[in-house]
């Protein structure tokens, strides 16, 4: 009985955790998309925080242009979006970011392998997620051969990703 | 009025340019074998919304977007 009880007490706990996690995602994602936001150390440099902003703000409108209506939706929701790789059918989910920030998803829709690749140079987070998108959409064996794999923790922060 | 988009540290570069004129086409060519030259993937969108890779210059696509070469992060 006290066994049962806390089993049901765990399992509540981890579905609470686990939609916390998903709201503080979803919220630290949007401050970060949002063009004020920047470094400190740089607030005294003149016309820093207009140009940073101004460029940020350009990269995510030229994405959005080129984002499916579903994924559009998808992104404005959760900060992430879906792509089918053209060769293998496979499933990878874009999280807004630069780096690290490319999930292979697994058959029940959970990331399963991260892969690491972006145009090279300096681009905004917008222009990297579209050159991402492009790449697994059009050229995904291409774009994997030269990206770099990195390990996803199963467990809560999978379930958190999820 | 046709455009190549090309990513870079400002976000991105436009460069617009009228399709029918002649001079206006050689250069935007031109612009399309130096990017690509240069590592940089051309892409545009079909009607449905698709992305697509471009190896050669498209004279009759609307936007066409370059994006620096891919390098394992």
């Amino acid at each position: 009985m006290f066994r049962q009880l806390l089993r049901n007490a765990k399992e509540r706990l981890r579905l609470l955790l686990a939609q916390r996690g998903r709201r503080v995602r979803v919220w630290r994602d949007r401050l970060r998309r949002q063009p004020d936001r920047i470094d400190p150390s740089l607030r005294f440099v003149p016309d820093f925080r207009y140009v940073y902003g101004e460029r940020e703000a350009r990269g995510l409108e030229l994405l959005k242009e080129w984002l499916s209506p579903e994924q559009f939706a998808q992104y404005d929701a959760k900060s992430y979006f879906d792509v089918t790789g053209c060769q293998s059918g496979k499933r990878y989910r874009i999280s807004h970011g630069t780096s690290m920030n490319i999930h292979e998803l697994d058959g029940a829709g959970r990331p399963c392998v991260g892969w690491c690749f972006a145009p090279k140079g300096y681009l905004v987070a917008g222009d990297v997620m579209l050159a991402q998108k492009i790449a697994l959409e059009t050229d995904e064996r291409g774009a994997l051969g030269v990206a770099n794999k990195f390990f996803v923790p199963t467990g809560r922060r999978n379930m958190l990703l999820h | 009025m046709a455009t190549q988009i090309v990513m870079d540290r400002t976000g991105d570069t436009r460069h617009n340019f009228d399709a029918k004129n002649a001079d206006a086409l050689l250069k935007a060519e031109e612009r399309f074998r130096e990017l690509t030259g240069a590592g940089f993937t051309a892409a545009v969108r079909t009607a449905s919304g698709e992305a697509v890779v471009k190896r050669t210059f498209d004279p009759n696509a609307e936007e066409t977007l370059f994006f620096p070469r891919l390098v394992g992060g």
